[in-house]
């Protein structure tokens, strides 16, 4: 139809309108402006506001921890010499197959040209454990949801489809499909092949010579990750914080 | 069209094929000046090493048999595939150490870089952590850095005796070892800072070797 026709219409007024109706009108309109969901999803307000602690800072805050231990990782970026021992390490534990672009864990890197000289940047990415992760939102299977003891992101492959929907989602592009297992596989903090063994560090860290991976219990007041964080001078970033997934990888220049 | 096409062909191989032969034939170029061939002589092993004639003969005025018969065979190649030519065998009078003893020329262990050329390619480790590079030419020629100035105090002359300890590392470097022995913040910067100056990463070594990078690059996915 075309906007100018509806335009001559005649108003109906809401007196004919079932009152289910006008409550789903309502509901449509508050999650649109993020009353739900403290105002990430959908957000039309500044995404500033759409942070999981205190509203100045990508760092949780006292007392807003949702999970029992709450798992995270801070990368000392500037240390990272690219070596991808992670890399191997995690591909030996974890099982990742080599090739067809999969991996739970990566480097990336970024070349610079500064007066003449060339630079080099390393970044190691893995999946963040968001606290509002869009992978988990979008799964139509529940096969990868938050698991409610450590915060951290996991895979239930039994229940995975394929679809790659969550693939799409991620912001992080932190998942793949696993031929083998056929299902989407992602990095799971080493919680099968190492935490619940009794380690405390995943392969990942375990395996760093530069010890820019910290891994730990971010709720622990006693841990290096929280020292990290929460240490005056550091200047902590997250990667795409615009997207409101709530990252629980940081990142800061040791 | 075709018979221009053929012209043209025959021409640029012909010229090509004149190029070669002219560069083939001035390596072997004689110099009466040198007793000898015009182009130095060039060791690619063990090391790069470069040997002028001319030096020894119209220079230092040393006849054909001064070194050629006893030390020197006159045929190319001789002397490399003894696989003796090292500095060890020079320092024990050997070679150009029959001479170069320190009294009738200089001494094998000094003027390094009056025979030696410093490489253009980096060196690069991959042990223990892959990839660091570091280039001569850097430290000689934009610092002015002597042989000596590193060799053998901080690394030794032989390739792959500092990648072989277990002791390579950057602890090592921390405490005034290898290259923290000036990469200490004060004659240059520090070892623990600016890391990726020297480390190029699994990423850069492969770039560098020409290599593919990851094997998902072959499978075509």
């Amino acid at each position: 139809m075309n906007i100018k026709d509806l335009e001559k219409e005649k108003n109906e007024g809401l007196d004919l309108l079932p009152s289910e109706e006008r409550r789903k009108f309502l509901k449509i309109g508050l999650a649109v402006t993020g009353v739900f969901l403290g105002g990430s999803v959908l957000s039309l307000t500044s995404v500033k506001s759409a942070k999981g602690g205190n509203s100045d800072s990508v760092i949780p805050a006292e007392g807003q921890y949702p999970y029992t231990k709450h798992y995270g990782m801070i990368m000392r970026q500037n240390n990272c010499v690219g070596c991808e021992k992670c890399v191997e390490a995690c591909r030996e534990t974890n099982h990742v197959p080599v090739g067809h672009g999969a991996w739970r864990t990566t480097i990336q890197e970024r070349l610079t040209t500064v007066d003449g000289v060339e630079k080099r940047e390393f970044r190691p990415i893995l999946c963040n454990h968001c606290n509002r992760p869009p992978c988990v939102r979008v799964c139509p299977t529940k096969a990868t949801y938050k698991d409610p003891e450590t915060g951290i992101v996991v895979m239930d492959y039994k229940k995975c489809i394929g679809c790659k929907t969550c693939m799409a989602a991620c912001p992080y592009n932190a998942r793949y499909f696993n031929h083998d297992k056929y299902a989407i596989d992602k990095c799971n903090f080493c919680l099968d092949t190492r935490l619940g063994m009794g380690e405390k560090e995943t392969a990942c860290a375990a395996a760093c010579p530069a010890k820019v991976r910290i891994f730990g219990d971010i709720k622990d007041k006693q841990s290096e990750i929280y020292r990290l964080l929460h240490e005056p001078d550091n200047a902590i970033w997250v990667l795409r914080p615009e997207t409101g997934a709530l990252p629980n990888v940081f990142y800061m220049n040791a | 069209m075709n018979k221009k096409l053929v012209n043209a062909v025959g021409v640029t191989m012909l010229a090509g094929a004149f190029l070669l032969v002219s560069h083939a034939s001035a390596t072997e170029e004689y110099d009466v000046k040198a007793f000898g061939p015009k182009n130095p002589i060039v060791w690619d092993k063990p090391v790069k090493v470069v040997f002028e004639h001319r030096v020894h003969t119209d220079n230092a005025g040393l006849e054909c048999s001064s070194c050629h018969g006893d030390i020197f065979a006159m045929q190319r190649g001789v002397a490399i595939q003894t696989s003796q030519l090292t500095m060890a065998s020079l320092a024990e009078g050997q070679f150009c150490g029959v001479c170069h003893d320190g009294d009738t020329a200089f001494a094998s262990d000094t003027n390094c870089s009056a025979c030696h050329i410093v490489p253009d390619d980096p060196i690069v480790w991959i042990k223990p952590a892959k990839a660091v590079v570091f280039y001569h030419k850097i430290h000689t020629d934009e610092y002015g850095l002597d042989c000596d100035s590193c060799h053998n105090d901080a690394f030794a002359m032989k390739k792959g005796l500092a990648e072989n300890s277990d002791n390579f590392t950057m602890k090592a470097l921390y405490n005034g070892h290898y290259c923290g022995k000036c990469h200490d913040g004060e004659t240059a910067f520090a070892s623990n800072t600016l890391c990726n100056t020297c480390h190029i990463g699994v990423k850069g070594y492969n770039r560098m070797m020409g290599g593919v990078p990851h094997a998902d690059k072959k499978s075509g996915h």
